[in-house]
């Protein structure tokens, strides 16, 4: 199975005219899975991530004229994300109890879905929507969405060293949770 | 030096982002420290996991509703720099309009008889000086309010923004014509 989001680099989208709506239609339709699933890792909560990348494209589609495409909107997405996601939390002061964690998809007869590592992957799920706010937004960018600790420190706003500080903190945090979690179930 | 004081870097060095300086001092610890391995190899199986959350499915109603409801907001209001300014233009050209009708007249057109044959020429003159007193003469004369008392219709400017939309329409009273 491919990735999704994945063909996608870090690079600059052809530019078309300011605002124009073919282009802000594309641009969407390249970045929406991404933007969605940062938004579920950050919310761990399917309406509220769907609330914000709607939050994130209408800031796109306002903005878009004002972006430098030369600079991608990658970036410009994952902060605005970040953000949006943030105000949401906060807004709506959800408590990230186990209850609330929706269940995954419906697992599907493949390799992928193996059951013990699907079991591992909600284990490690969990235990990411367990982790403040600073730290997993750091952990999720950098280890789920793959970017360098210069790119995270950039979409956050935070110097190279206090994201390595942040995401040192949280795998730490997630290896008690998963470990407690995983000797539990063996 | 006790382990915990190595497992922030272990955490980082399990990821490949240990700064170099540093790499080589954990390196060491790590070749003599059983747990500090295990910890070191938790951590990358965690972080597989975690890369394993990224190329998870998502489910497409899901995406389909937002893209939708994107649509239909941006559709609906027109969020452009150019959308979002056209409510304040409609309001600066109805107030525009608004001033221009109702700004007060401080010399408001009066009536300027003119005599008949004399003529010409005093008319002229009195729209030449419009603070003299207006020419009117007694009954010997044939009174006659001259064509160029009529009001003019007013003139129509229009203003076309870049918003099809919008356009701005200015009426200008005019002055009027003297013979």
């Amino acid at each position: 199975m491919e990735p999704e989001g994945i063909a996608l680099p870090m690079t600059a989208y052809p530019r078309e005219n300011s605002g124009d709506m073919a282009a802000f239609e594309r641009i969407m339709s390249q970045s929406e899975r991404r933007v969605f699933r940062v938004a579920l890792r950050l919310l761990n909560n399917p309406q509220d991530a769907q609330d914000a990348a709607q939050e994130v494209f209408l800031r796109l589609y306002k903005h878009l004229p004002s972006l430098d495409e030369t600079r991608g909107y990658e970036p410009w997405l994952y902060r605005v994300t970040v953000n949006v996601c943030r105000d949401i939390a906060r807004g709506r002061r959800h408590s990230l109890g186990l209850a609330e964690v929706p269940e995954p998809p419906t697992p599907q007869p493949d390799a992928y879905h193996d059951a013990e590592r699907a079991q591992q992957r909600e284990i490690v799920r969990r235990g990411l929507s367990r982790l403040g706010g600073k730290e997993r937004a750091a952990l999720v960018l950098r280890d789920v969405e793959g970017l360098s600790t210069r790119e995270v420190a950039g979409i956050l706003g935070s110097s190279e060293n206090t994201v390595r500080s942040q995401i040192s903190t949280a795998r730490l945090k997630l290896r008690d949770f998963t470990g407690r979690l995983l000797r539990r179930r063996s | 030096m006790s382990c915990s004081k190595f497992e922030t870097d272990i955490a980082l060095y399990a990821g490949g982002d240990l700064p170099p300086a540093r790499i080589a001092r954990v390196e060491a610890h790590l070749a003599d420290c059983a747990d500090c391995q295990a910890l070191a190899e938790d951590l990358r199986a965690e972080q597989a996991l975690l890369g394993e959350l990224r190329d998870g499915p998502l489910e497409d109603a899901l995406l389909a509703q937002v893209r939708q409801r994107v649509l239909v907001e941006v559709r609906r209001a027109d969020f452009s720099p150019r959308g979002a300014l056209a409510p304040l233009l409609a309001i600066a050209a109805a107030l525009l309009l608004a001033v221009v009708l109702l700004w007060p007249r401080h010399n408001p057109p009066k009536p300027v008889l003119a005599l008949s044959g004399a003529a010409p020429r005093a008319a002229a003159a009195s729209h030449a000086a419009p603070t003299a007193a207006p020419l009117i003469r007694k009954s010997h004369h044939h009174l006659r309010r001259p064509p160029a008392a009529q009001p003019s219709p007013p003139l129509l400017v229009q203003f076309v923004t870049d918003d099809p939309n919008i356009v701005v329409y200015w009426l200008i009273d005019q002055k009027p014509q003297g013979d």
